[in-house]
């Protein structure tokens, strides 16, 4: 645990973590008997084009839960479907749960289609094949009505506390980057590339053939919309008109287009109880238990499992957790490091409205919060300026999840605005 | 040997995010608040002795008790473990005279937390300092409890036995231009026990500034605020005005900057709301004291600026725009 600075009068502050000089490889983790993949688009059952449980699949083929072409997993591995489930995300979203008994020789079979599809990279292809990606690359701005995106912005640079996983691929990775970044530029038309990166890996991204940024060391500073913000002064880049892709993403394109397969290895940051990091290289679809088996840090009752960050991230309830294709890190903590939650009311000591990032009074929000009054949260107290950090929770003398009750807010006001429409 | 749990059988922890805290918690805001107070506190009882000790500790405990008993009756989970009662109680002591009857010592402790807090749902939650409120109604109520002179008047000082303030009301500045600052700031003057003693209130103040869990920005722009008031005063009238520094070293000044404008729930969040609502403090101290009936104006005036800090939090940045995207 981090601990609040002795010198109270300063604003709190976090750093990301920079990637040492000397990383060991990655440990290489081969998923047991099965893997689990997540679709997110709810299980259609009998419709056309759909899986089905006995199926057989090969090694990057895609699968389809609802019929609907452009949602879907691509199997890292050749298997068989054992069973396919609903499976209710954090916030209700609906999604498949495929699971898949991987075969003894699980690159035997491999799916082809890609390799035809590969020649000549366009947007279709891109939405058609490199939605499972390593790093979920995200081409729907691109064709979203109204949006005219003139530039791209390639993160070398983690989006949350105690995560390398960015880092390592453009410290290891950064001529599959330069690929990358040449083949989206090629199926985008948008020649307007910046890469960021953190300070000490500005001499290695300087071969990328892209505009170089460097981020702050401080979280959040590489949020999305502060980057933006940040750049914006001297680049003229709006929110409207950029896309943001992580330079794991950008380097699997890369790879993609090299050796005509998709490739389906996830690079993840496992947080070790002791908090000490270990990179971990597994296929998407590896469960928890198989990667924590392998690096030694078998929870035990009472600890706690997070997928993805320490500050963003979300706990999981079972160890068949798969990782996703935006699982950048795995956190594991000791039930004695746990900080639990009270029920002490908020007393008002204004750490949370110093660490905001973007202004939210949140002192006074998470009191409209608590009285139900969504409303009036989101027209008076900013509610949906929130970016989502967590950092007023990580403060929090009262210990208020604050964070959550955003979430919640968000989410209850989302429901409200759209049963209006 | 025993048998090997299988990793469907754990049963982990599930929470929300974030999953890590900087591990404050208000209970060690309120133990480093009376760590700080024990300073002048401590230098209250070698002053006034065992009288002022009772006064302390019967304040420190009756506080807990209303406490308790106020959860008890809200049923309410018991709330003082987090240190808040005993900070009341505590801060309560500091204002009182050594020589307080028993009887007014738990009527303000009650006053303190049950009409200064509890009613408004506990911590947090109360728009006044719950010590201003039970000083005042003290006040108030029973004036001749805070006759500073009459209270001490067994005892033998080895300085002027005369509370400043009241010198300066009575008598006009003349007859206080024989007391040193030095003599003051070393506690060498009549008043509560946890008041007089400035080095003892500097040193305590600046250790829970530094350590942040009171805010800088509202002491010292309450300490500006008297000093700049009171300097106006002093350079247009000299002779029926006391200086500057005077004001900054008597009465309640140190102890209101340090330990009562600064609580909490009562406080401003915002840089520049708690730089107006401190200076708006010193300002109205030192208006009540030169210009007011009373004595010494640092209660009312802590009342005052907890009125209006409602108003001046409302002075904030604007929070950054956003383009949302639903997919």
């Amino acid at each position: 645990m981090i601990k609040r600075s002795f010198f109270g009068f300063a604003r709190p502050s976090l750093s990301y973590e920079a990637i040492p000089e000397t990383q060991p490889e990655p440990v290489v983790v081969v998923p047991r008997e099965k893997i689990v993949l997540f679709i997110p688009a709810p299980c259609a059952g009998d419709a056309e084009g759909c899986a089905k449980p006995g199926d057989e699949v090969a090694a990057g083929e895609k699968i389809v839960a609802d019929g609907n072409d452009a949602v879907y997993a691509i199997s890292p591995v050749a298997g068989t479907i054992t069973e396919m489930t609903g499976f209710d995300g954090i916030k209700g979203n609906r999604m498949t749960a495929v699971s898949i008994d991987v075969s003894k020789d699980s690159d035997s079979k491999t799916d082809d289609g890609f390799k035809t599809y590969g020649q000549s990279p366009t947007l279709e292809t891109a939405a058609t094949y490199f939605g499972f990606l390593p790093g979920k690359p995200d081409f729907t701005p691109f064709t979203q009505p109204g949006r005219k995106i003139k530039s791209i912005v390639v993160m070398g640079v983690d989006r949350d506390l105690k995560c390398i996983t960015n880092q390592h691929v453009i410290k290891t990775a950064i001529v599959s980057v330069k690929t990358g970044i040449e083949v989206l530029r090629k199926i985008t038309g948008i020649q307007d590339v910046i890469l960021v990166v953190p300070e000490n890996l500005l001499q290695v991204a300087g071969s990328a053939g892209a505009s170089i940024k460097a981020a702050g060391s401080q979280y959040p500073t590489a949020h999305p919309e502060l980057l933006l913000k940040r750049l914006g002064a001297d680049e003229s880049l709006e929110p409207e008109s950029s896309v943001f892709f992580t330079a794991e993403s950008v380097a699997a394109l890369g790879v993609a287009y090299n050796t005509g397969r998709i490739p389906s290895t996830k690079l993840v940051t496992v947080v070790k109880k002791d908090g000490s990091l270990r990179l971990v290289s597994a296929p998407i679809g590896t469960r928890f238990s198989d990667i924590l088996a392998t690096v030694a840090q078998m929870p035990s009752s009472g600890d706690r499992v997070v997928s993805g960050g320490p500050l963003t991230g979300e706990a999981v309830y079972t160890l068949d957790y798969p990782v996703m294709p935006d699982t950048d890190t795995i956190v594991v903590q000791n039930s004695g490091d746990i900080v639990h939650v009270s029920d002490t009311p908020c007393d008002n000591c204004g750490e949370c409205i110093r660490v905001c990032p973007v202004n939210v009074p949140v002192s006074m929000l998470v009191r409209y919060i608590e009285a139900g009054e969504y409303e009036t949260a989101e027209e008076k107290m900013d509610l949906m300026a929130c970016i989502e950090c967590g950092f007023c929770s990580y403060v929090c003398e009262s210990r208020i999840p604050i964070f959550q009750y955003i979430r919640l807010a968000k989410h209850a006001v989302a429901g409200m605005n759209s049963a209006e429409e | 040997m025993p048998e090997q749990i299988k990793p469907e059988q754990i049963k982990l922890t599930v929470s929300h995010a974030p999953f890590l805290h900087n591990g404050s918690r208000i209970s060690k805001k309120s133990y480093n608040i009376i760590l700080a107070a024990m300073i002048p506190v401590v230098a209250g009882i070698l002053q006034y002795g065992m009288p002022a000790f009772s006064v302390v500790t019967l304040a420190v405990g009756s506080a807990m008790f209303w406490e308790v008993l106020m959860n008890f009756i809200t049923r309410r989970s018991v709330s003082i473990g987090d240190g808040n009662a005993a900070v009341i109680g505590l801060v309560f002591a500091m204002l009182l005279p050594a020589i307080t009857p028993w009887w007014a010592v738990i009527t303000g402790t009650g006053l303190a937390v049950i009409i200064g807090k509890q009613i408004y749902g506990g911590i947090g939650g109360n728009p006044f300092n719950p010590v201003a409120v039970a000083m005042v109604i003290l006040m108030l109520s029973w004036k001749d409890l805070f006759d500073f002179n009459t209270a001490l008047v067994n005892y033998s000082f080895s300085f002027q036995p005369v509370y400043p303030l009241v010198l300066l009301k009575s008598f006009g500045v003349e007859a206080v231009s024989g007391i040193s600052a030095a003599d003051l700031f070393m506690g060498h003057q009549v008043g509560g026990i946890g008041s007089t003693f400035g080095l003892g209130l500097v040193i305590a103040g600046v250790y829970l500034m530094v350590r942040g869990y009171i805010r800088w920005e509202i002491s010292l722009s309450f300490l500006a605020g008297i000093f700049a008031t009171a300097l106006c005063f002093h350079l247009s009238k000299p002779d029926v005005y006391a200086s500057p520094v005077f004001h900054l070293l008597t009465g309640y000044s140190l102890v209101g900057a340090f330990f009562l404008a600064t609580e909490d729930s009562s406080s401003p969040v915002g840089f520049l709301p708690m730089l107006i609502y401190g200076a708006l403090g010193g300002i109205l101290t030192v208006l009540i004291r030169n210009i007011g009936a009373h004595i010494d104006g640092v209660v009312y005036a802590i009342l005052f600026i907890n009125l209006v800090n409602p108003l001046i939090d409302k002075i904030r940045p604007k929070a950054s725009k956003r383009v949302i995207y639903y997919a």
